[in-house]
């Protein structure tokens, strides 16, 4: 008697179940918005695609390690946000747009930023972002003593007064990898302790050491023609 | 249910419909017909679904240059199953490609298309190329970025036609430029003017199977021979053949019935294709790739040498038709069985294996650079660690040059040039100086965009790049050019 | 041609009479079909001109401003973008044109390059550091100044002409380059 009612009735059952389970199926697509600007997710999204290629963490990359603490224990957000901005030395590119680069001003500044809360802290007082002036007489001889070990000419560091280096690093970019230390080269910071010195160097002695490195660039800057 | 009955015998006598429909059902068919026969059924149901999720699509897309996009994304969100429909009519779509190539494969491998069905095959032939402009067309309707660099490259094709190009790319564009009127008649292409051949061409296609029979199975040393073939054939049918309802029809049933299924399955979990970003053409940070179908002929355009390029694009897919359309009227006698025709075999083979092939080219595109590959991927560690102040100067220039854009390292980067771990061992730095400062062999020349420091520190990281365990193409231990000055 | 039914009599051979109205008939029938060809052509006229209109129709390109020149520094290429000067109703965004501007010496040089890669169309992107355009399609590579470097394309990018207007950089643009622009 009630044979096909019932059917009828699971009929009607299974196809509004069916429309209403409509928009739960898998493939309906779902709008994501993009992650806001500033976000940790945006943050991490752009430097994945604009900075990592260089900038990676201590166990990749060739450039100054931004995924790793130590650049921003002196990096100043000023001195990041003109970095990014308007380029660095020879080989870090303008990123803002008013220099042909894919940032608005905003996005700059909050890369800057988020960097810093991504990766990094506040910055330690006292040290200064940019370099300080130094004594090339006295950087020869601490020099020798802290650097040579690793940097003279044939040791695995290889020769930091060889022109054709000293014309891709600016002295900026000197002073960003003495204070931060390469990791990954097993280069350490400026103030990791030496066996010469057990408490490593001080600001300006850091200064005197670069000033003396630099001393030996060519003249005239090697830029591209 | 005698009004029913009144009902029924009214219409048949006034409409004809099931003394039309009756032959259909009962004609008789070999019955070595068997599951090699389904493909065309399960093309036209393929074609059926398409009809009726486009006019469906159609009550709600807006052809619209200045809309297209906004409906679609409409469709997707709003419209109760919209975005269903969509992935129902796109994976059909896909499906319907496959299907036809499948049937027309079976056909081809059986000769089929020989005496009396010649045309049987020709409105095939014609049919494959509506169909494969609905899926063009269809791309266009997406109106996304794919859509809008896809009619670019239809565009540029059209545009190296000799003598009318320019006029010719006016034409499919509608203008000038790729803007509103583009859309359009790429619309009223899809929609209108392809279905209606379609459907003629169906028509056509499926009177001629009427009239001639389906074709047995082929049996090597029963040759085709057009002065005896049909009464045989009448004959045969007469005696052997099976009505194709239910005895072939059932497989049809089957097969399609199953086809359908998967085909809800597929477009339920993966859902609908695009639409992409939207279509600014000042957005440049874009990948521009055509759907399925067409992805052989993206993958076969990069590998033409330029001199060659523009004859080719333009005559082979019309020699290509042409003999397509010879095939039965060159061949139509004589053997059908495969194993007394190698040639051909051999053909059908190429075809598939240069159309799969081309197709994962195109899916991997190995030629195209890898945008941003310089910024995003690091240099692996295993390839700074240990390594001099200057080399690792050149493992910044490697990124900052976009060397990584065209050269993987350790897997990672542009696969248009050749990945550089191991570089070393077959370059010397004599070698790989010239290289980058004078290009060749589909690599630019650097000499002018790099400074001679920046030169000497690449090749000295280059010069770095070989497992430990082997010997650098130079002699051990020899030097490293100095930058001049 | 002879018409049969004109010969054999029309309806039967049954004399001057039938005669006569086959003969209405022959006439009324070739009549027909020239009147049914003049109504084909005079509606053929007007539906395979709007058919090929867009083939026949020449559009003049109009001068675009692309900015002041102070956005286009020496020795660099800049994104710019513009509307495009030939424009229909429902247009869109696609009316919306990029191109790369590069600037030899200021106030006096410069190459405005087309985005549309020579090979197929697809949109080159520029690269400051090695100074190279890179197609993302193909692959195809151009230098600086626009010639091919490698890859596929034919020859070197398009290129726009451009002329300066009080301060401002102008090119003159409008259709799609293409294989009708000069090498």
């Amino acid at each position: 008697m009630n044979g096909v009612p019932s059917r009828v009735v699971l009929f009607i059952g299974a196809v509004l179940a069916a429309v209403t389970a409509c928009d739960r199926l898998p493939g309906m697509p779902s709008e994501v918005a993009p992650p806001s600007i500033g976000s940790e997710a945006w943050t991490r999204a752009t430097f994945n695609t604009y900075c990592r290629g260089c900038h990676a963490s201590g166990a990749d990359g060739a450039s100054i390690p931004l995924m790793d603490r130590s650049y921003w224990t002196f990096a100043s957000d000023e001195r990041v946000i003109a970095a990014t901005a308007n380029g660095q030395g020879v080989m870090m590119p303008a990123f803002s747009q008013s220099a042909g680069g894919p940032f608005t001003d905003d996005e700059v500044m909050a890369l800057a930023r988020g960097m810093r809360g991504v990766f990094g802290g506040s910055s330690g007082a006292g040290i200064s972002a940019t370099i300080v002036p130094g004594d090339r007489a006295n950087g020869e001889g601490l020099f020798a003593n802290a650097c040579a070990p690793c940097h003279r000419d044939g040791a695995p560091g290889g020769s930091l007064v060889d022109p054709a280096f000293l014309a891709l690093v600016s002295d900026q970019g000197l002073w960003a990898s003495t204070l931060a230390g390469r990791a990954v080269l097993g280069m350490p910071a400026w103030n990791h302790a030496m066996p010469s010195r057990p408490s490593g160097l001080t600001q300006e002695e850091a200064a005197d050491i670069i000033a003396f490195v630099a001393s030996h660039r060519a003249a005239k800057k090697d830029a591209p023609p | 249910m005698k009004w029913a009955r009144v009902t029924i015998a009214w219409l048949e006598s006034r409409s004809g419909l099931g003394a039309f429909i009756k032959p259909l059902m009962s004609h008789r068919v070999p019955a070595s017909a068997k599951w090699w026969y389904v493909f065309g059924s399960a093309t036209l149901m393929f074609f059926v679904i398409q009809v009726v999720t486009g006019v469906c699509l159609a009550t709600v897309y807006a052809p619209s240059a200045a809309e297209a996009w906004a409906s679609l994304r409409y469709i997707d969100s709003e419209v109760p199953a919209g975005w269903l429909i969509r992935a129902i009519h796109g994976w059909s779509s896909n499906a319907m490609v496959v299907m036809m190539a499948i049937h027309g494969l079976q056909v081809f491998l059986h000769a089929s298309y020989k005496y009396p069905r010649e045309l049987n095959w020709i409105t095939g032939v014609f049919l494959l190329l509506v169909v494969l402009g609905l899926a063009f067309t269809g791309q266009v309707m997406r109106w996304d970025q794919d859509a809008y660099w896809g009619l670019g490259i239809g565009a540029s094709i059209v545009d190296r036609v000799p003598l009318i190009g320019s006029q010719m790319r006016d034409l499919v564009l509608g203008g000038p430029i790729i803007g509103g009127e583009t859309l359009n008649r790429f619309f009223a292409l899809h929609v209108f003017i392809l279905p209606g051949m379609a459907i003629g061409l169906l028509g056509l296609h499926l009177a001629l199977i009427m009239r001639h029979g389906i074709s047995e199975m082929p049996r090597a040393g029963e040759r085709v021979d057009p002065a005896t073939y049909t009464p045989a054939y009448e004959a045969r049918m007469e005696r052997e053949g099976v009505p194709f309802h239910p005895d072939a029809s059932q497989r049809d049933m089957v097969f399609c019935g199953a086809c359908l299924i998967a085909l809800i399955v597929l477009a339920a979990v993966y859902g609908p294709f695009g639409p992409g970003a939207q279509p600014d053409p000042t957005l440049i940070d874009t990948n521009p790739r055509p759907d399925y179908p067409f992805m052989w002929i993206f993958g076969a355009v990069s590998l033409l040498p330029p001199s060659s390029e523009t004859v080719v694009m333009l005559a082979a897919p019309a020699l290509l038709v042409v003999w397509l359309l010879l095939v039965p009227l060159l061949g139509r006698a004589g053997e059908r069985a495969p194993s007394r025709r190698p040639g051909m075999m051999l053909a059908a083979a190429l075809a598939v294996i240069g159309i799969a092939s081309l197709t994962w080219e195109g899916m991997t595109s190995p030629w195209s650079p890898v945008m941003d590959a310089w910024s995003s991927l690091p240099t692996p560690g295993a390839m700074v660690r240990g390594r001099k102040a200057l080399e690792v100067q050149g493992a910044i220039v490697f990124q900052y040059a976009q060397c990584r854009n065209c050269h993987a390292l350790d897997g990672e980067g542009g696969r248009r040039g050749p990945e550089l771990d191991s570089i070393a061992t077959r370059m010397t730095p004599e070698q790989l100086t010239r290289q980058v400062q004078q290009g060749g062999g589909n690599m630019p020349a650097y000499g002018k965009n790099l400074s001679s420091a920046q030169m000497s520190a690449l090749v000295s990281f280059l010069a770095t790049l070989k497992p430990s365990d082997e010997a650098p193409a130079d002699i051990p231990g020899a030097l490293l050019p100095l930058p001049s000055r | 041609m002879s018409d049969p039914q004109f010969e054999d009599g029309g309806c039967g051979g049954c004399g001057c009479a039938g005669r006569a109205v086959s003969a209405r008939r022959g006439f009324m029938s070739k009549a027909g079909a020239g009147l049914m060809a003049v109504g084909a052509v005079l509606a053929g006229i007007p539906v395979v001109s709007f058919v090929l209109g867009p083939a026949r129709k020449r559009f003049d390109p109009a001068w675009v401003a692309l900015g002041e020149l102070a956005r286009f520094p020496e020795g660099t290429t800049r994104f710019a973008t513009f509307i495009n000067p030939i424009r229909q109703p429902t247009d869109g965004e696609s009316v919306k044109t990029a191109c790369w501007v590069r600037c030899i010496k200021a106030g006096s040089s410069y190459q405005v390059f087309a985005i549309n890669c020579a090979h197929l169309g697809c949109p080159v992107r520029w690269f400051e550091q090695s100074k190279l355009f890179l197609c993302p399609c193909h692959g195809g590579a151009y230098y600086e100044d626009g010639s091919r470097a490698a890859g596929p394309p034919p020859r070197g990018l398009f290129e726009y002409a451009w002329k300066l207007d009080a301060g401002a950089l102008m090119i003159d643009a409008g259709r799609l380059p293409g294989m009708e622009d000069a090498p």
